[in-house]
């Protein structure tokens, strides 16, 4: 299965240096959840990898969205500019609704 | 107390079905909790592994991006642009599922993750060191990127099955057990009744019989 990219220029200037050929450039949160639609819907599509500043944005609708699906996975990279201040860490809150506490790691 | 099971008869038959239910649910009861504790283990472990391959996925895409930018800037953007572009593509991933207590979480394979300055298929006269650097560097990040997605969806994945079997849990012994209990207890109860009541009766015909018999016999 292929690789996929929907990020922001540099993010996928630096991917595709590295071999992914499905990469998207993307300029808003809105253009990315339609490309990510876009993709979730292509059957050979193993990873799209995308931004954390992109993706905090629309987590809800991409959670949504991966329903009930295995493939693709969706995993976020800091850009450029490094890690940000997430609004929930997707993994603590993971913790939390499987075990009913919260635990810091 | 809890909730009887409806429309129930208070018979012999039902007690005995209804107290191979209370086994099996008993059974059940045990083995779901072994399922979750076990889950929950395989969980942390797992947990561990992904805050490590997070740290190093991040590191090394931040040395990836350093490159990146070091190529742009002696080169250009838009040249390092039209280099990504002529980049061929080698990377596919396999796909293979594993098994964690009965949960398939798929296991990833990366074919082809170096490559050789050649393989690349830029041209390799326009362009400088920086770039092939970068590339280097962003083909490692790849890699780990590539793990990462594979762990956290495992966690996912994990986590749902935990929260499932949670549910199942809570709810035999929340709901389902104490409700066969209480059935078993009011059937119970009703047999015993029907037996007094039966037992009354029967003394009371013999004192009215052996009443008749006195009479008759004085």
């Amino acid at each position: 299965m292929k690789i996929s990219i929907v990020a922001d220029f540099d993010t996928v200037t630096g991917f595709r240096l590295a071999g992914v050929r499905e990469a998207f450039v993307v300029d808003s949160p809105e253009d990315a959840l339609e490309k990510i639609k876009h993709l979730i819907k292509k059957e050979d599509i193993g990873i799209v990898i995308t931004t954390e500043r992109i993706l905090d944005k629309i987590r809800q609708q991409v959670a949504e969205l991966m329903e009930g699906k295995n493939f693709p996975l969706i995993v976020e990279v800091p850009d450029k500019d490094g890690k940000i201040e997430k609004k929930v860490d997707p993994i603590n809150e993971l913790i939390k609704r499987a075990i009913g506490v919260e635990i810091k790691v | 107390m809890a909730e009887l099971i409806e429309s129930v008869n208070p018979t012999r038959m039902e007690l005995l079905k209804l107290k191979t239910k209370v086994k099996l649910a008993k059974k059940g009861h045990r083995l779901l909790k072994e399922k979750r504790d076990a889950l929950i283990v395989e969980f942390f472990n797992i947990l561990e592994e992904a805050r490590g391959i997070r740290r190093r996925a991040e590191r090394s895409l931040g040395d990836a991006f350093i490159a990146l930018i070091l190529a742009q800037s002696t080169l250009g953007v838009l040249k390092v642009k039209e280099v990504g572009l002529a980049v061929k593509e080698t990377h596919e991933v396999n796909t293979v599922t594993r098994s964690i207590m009965g949960v398939r979480v798929p296991v990833l394979e990366i074919e082809n993750e170096k490559r050789t300055l050649m393989e690349r298929g830029y041209s390799l006269s326009d362009t400088n060191y920086m770039v092939d650097e970068a590339a280097k560097k962003f083909e490692e990040a790849l890699a780990a990127v590539v793990e990462l997605a594979e762990v956290e969806s495992s966690i996912k994945l994990l986590s749902q099955e935990i929260k499932v079997t949670k549910r199942r849990v809570n709810a035999l012994e929340n709901i389902v057990m104490p409700r066969l209990d209480a059935t078993v207890k009011y059937i119970r109860m009703r047999l015993d009744e029907m037996e007094r009541e039966n037992f009354f009766k029967l003394k009371r015909i013999k004192t009215s019989q052996e009443r008749k018999e006195a009479e008759a016999t004085a």
